[in-house]
């Protein structure tokens, strides 16, 4: 069934956090936890959404839900699985799930998600994408895109922000050949939802990477998350799409599919000027993001349309 | 003079520990002063309540330790000033706390209220309280003066806050004398008339939740989970951290200056807002209007409304919701 704002659960699961307003990644947790149930069992490493989640004796989790060690997210995972599996107490709806964070995934979380992938072990590892360490006050990630100003990449005279481009983090997932990897974007959030759901009723490794912005980081107003969320897929700069690996498609090294593939892209000038992070950016520089937002649409559109 | 303490209660993103630093900055510009400041916070964020400290004496401060009782205790926040206010205050100390409501509310000689909000609010465009209780303590404390907080607010913050901020001050200095000479003639009068007759005093409610009740249907108890392992007893709590969502959860509604309102007359039901709302502060409503809000838990981001295609929602500052 598809579930949209009508169907899905009335089920709050992740209630009573203590994230900042307008926070994209908690809306992230909740939406995902509402499609897994309460017998999901999840794992947080250090970063934001375990911060404003556990504060003991309050617990913002309806489901069971732990804190892992920073580097530890995956394999954790497979733990809590392998362990209620042995015990007998794994129910047929419980999905081991991982909420980590950009920083947390593609940074300091990569070997472990990478080793839980090449046993193919049964979780699901969601990682919300709001390009920098954010739960630290800002710095960079291996997530963060080229231009944008962190407390570790400054906007000063000559250099405006972030000089390096966002690790493709979509394509080294895939690149295990995964059962099932996907990108998505808490603008649109029942495109979330489904691959959430997708991932739920599958057994394998799975993998989605949600944009999940971050008002306080990104230097936009805490009723913008849904919008600019939006935006960064309209624009081009974020895609939605998923892999099936060859476990699941039949095709040897498996299929990339573009779910949507904009015939014009919305303003990156405008999408960039919203936001504080990108205020130093001049004009080349924003030309040189469009062209590289055109290449890598081009390489896409070739391989997985 | 001996040494004056000032604890700052503040939630994360409201300024109370550079409040308490600019204040440490004043104190400590003339020859022979001598300040300290530091703040005392969890890893909650921004909205979550968190101290700060300032200790101002003539002589170096050898004790770096937070204090438990101080002569001054600010509230950035009113919503947490709780009901053992009076522990933290040292005997002759003064509490100041960021409120829309009369002085006389609160019904207790050492409880000065300041509406913060909307003072920052005129002069910075935003609610930012902390440089206001810098000026509300120049006219309360004799260790401070104006023109000393004005040059630490020179020195400590970026140029372009400079002119705001001490226009903040200021102004809050001439609202606190007034205030507090108010209060002194109102706190003459019989406390229990002020207050309403039966309610107790100084136990502090926040209007929310009386408005919440009345406006909206109440959330219906099967929206937040509880857990299989059925009801927990208390004294459990070392031994599991399991608990129903929401359960034991504080409240976030203290950190919203705005909260959503919402026109039933142009609500579709798509629910969008729900769908959308980070905190799940947004729910079903078996009523007349398809959903309604959780003031407990909204945070006021606006989110709703900007997902709201048919214009059913809109954004109303606490103070206007408040007086209505």
């Amino acid at each position: 069934m598809a579930l949209n704002a009508s169907t899905i659960s009335d089920n709050e699961l992740f209630f009573g956090h203590k994230a900042c307003a307008g926070c994209g990644g908690s809306l992230a947790v909740r939406a995902a936890l509402k499609v897994l149930g309460p017998n999901a069992v999840s794992a947080l490493p250090a970063g934001c959404m375990s911060a404003v989640g556990f504060n003991f004796p309050q617990l913002s989790f309806a489901n069971n839900s732990m804190i892992t060690p920073f580097a530890a997210t995956a394999a954790v995972l497979t733990g809590i699985e392998a362990g209620l599996r042995a015990q007998g107490k794994k129910p047929d709806d419980c999905t081991v799930v991982g909420f980590a964070g950009d920083g947390g995934t593609a940074d300091i979380g990569l070997q472990a998600l990478s080793g839980a992938i090449d046993r193919n072990d049964d979780v699901l590892y969601i990682c919300y994408d709001n390009e920098a360490y954010m739960n630290t006050g800002i710095q960079k990630s291996s997530l963060t895109p080229f231009g944008a100003k962190t407390t570790t990449t400054p906007a000063g005279q000559h250099v405006h922000g972030c000089l390096t481009n966002k690790k493709n983090l979509f394509q080294i997932v895939a690149a295990h050949d995964i059962v099932y990897a996907a990108t998505a974007s808490v603008g649109y959030l029942p495109d979330f939802v489904r691959k959430v759901e997708r991932a739920r009723d599958m057994r394998g490794t799975r993998f989605i990477h949600v944009m999940a912005p971050c008002p306080t980081g990104w230097g936009c107003g805490v009723d913008e998350t849904v919008d600019i969320a939006r935006d960064i897929v309209d624009t081009g700069l974020w895609y939605l799409a998923e892999f099936e690996g060859s476990a699941l498609s039949g095709v040897p090294g498996g299929v990339f599919k573009l779910d949507r593939n904009p015939k014009e892209f919305a303003s990156v000038e405008a999408y960039l000027k919203r936001q504080g992070r990108f205020r130093a950016l001049d004009e080349q520089e924003i030309a040189e993001i469009e062209a590289a937002r055109d290449a890598a649409w081009e390489t896409m559109r070739a391989r997985w349309c | 003079m001996s040494m004056v303490e000032v604890l700052w209660h503040g939630r994360g993103g409201q300024g109370a520990f550079t409040a308490a630093r600019l204040l440490g900055a004043a104190a400590s510009l003339g020859e022979g002063k001598y300040a300290l400041a530091f703040p005392s916070f969890g890893p909650e964020r921004r909205g979550a309540p968190m101290c700060a400290f300032t200790k101002m004496d003539d002589a170096p401060i050898g004790d770096r330790s937070a204090m438990q009782q101080a002569d001054f205790v600010v509230y950035l926040d009113e919503t947490l000033l709780g009901a053992d206010w009076e522990r933290e205050l040292k005997p002759g100390g003064i509490v100041l706390v960021n409120s829309a409501k009369p002085t006389a509310y609160f019904g207790d000689q050492r409880i000065i209220a300041l509406d913060a909000d909307a003072i920052s609010t005129a002069y910075l465009g935003r609610a930012i309280p902390n440089t206001v209780f810098l000026g509300a303590l120049c006219a309360l404390c004799d260790r401070l003066e104006s023109i000393d907080v004005h040059a630490a607010i020179r020195q400590y913050m970026a140029p372009k806050l400079h002119d705001k901020n001490i226009a903040v001050v200021d102004a809050a200095c001439a609202q606190a004398r007034v205030a507090a000479q108010a209060f002194g003639e109102v706190a003459t009068l019989d406390n229990a008339e002020a207050l309403g007759a039966d309610e107790p005093t100084p136990e502090v409610v926040s209007s929310q939740d009386e408005s919440a009740s009345a406006m909206h249907p109440p959330r219906p108890h099967s929206i937040i989970c509880t857990l299989q392992a059925g009801e927990l007893d208390p004294q459990q709590f070392a031994h599991t951290t399991c608990f129903s969502a929401g359960h034991l959860v504080t409240k976030n509604a203290g950190w919203r200056n705005e909260r959503p309102v919402i026109n039933g007359a142009l609500c579709t039901g798509c629910y969008q807002c729900y769908f959308y709302c980070p905190d799940g502060a947004i729910y079903k409503a078996a009523s007349s209007v398809p959903v309604a809000v959780d003031l407990d838990f909204c945070k006021g981001c606006g989110v709703c409304v900007s997902v709201c295609k048919f214009n059913a929602l809109a954004m109303i500052s606490e103070s206007e919701a408040n007086r209505a």
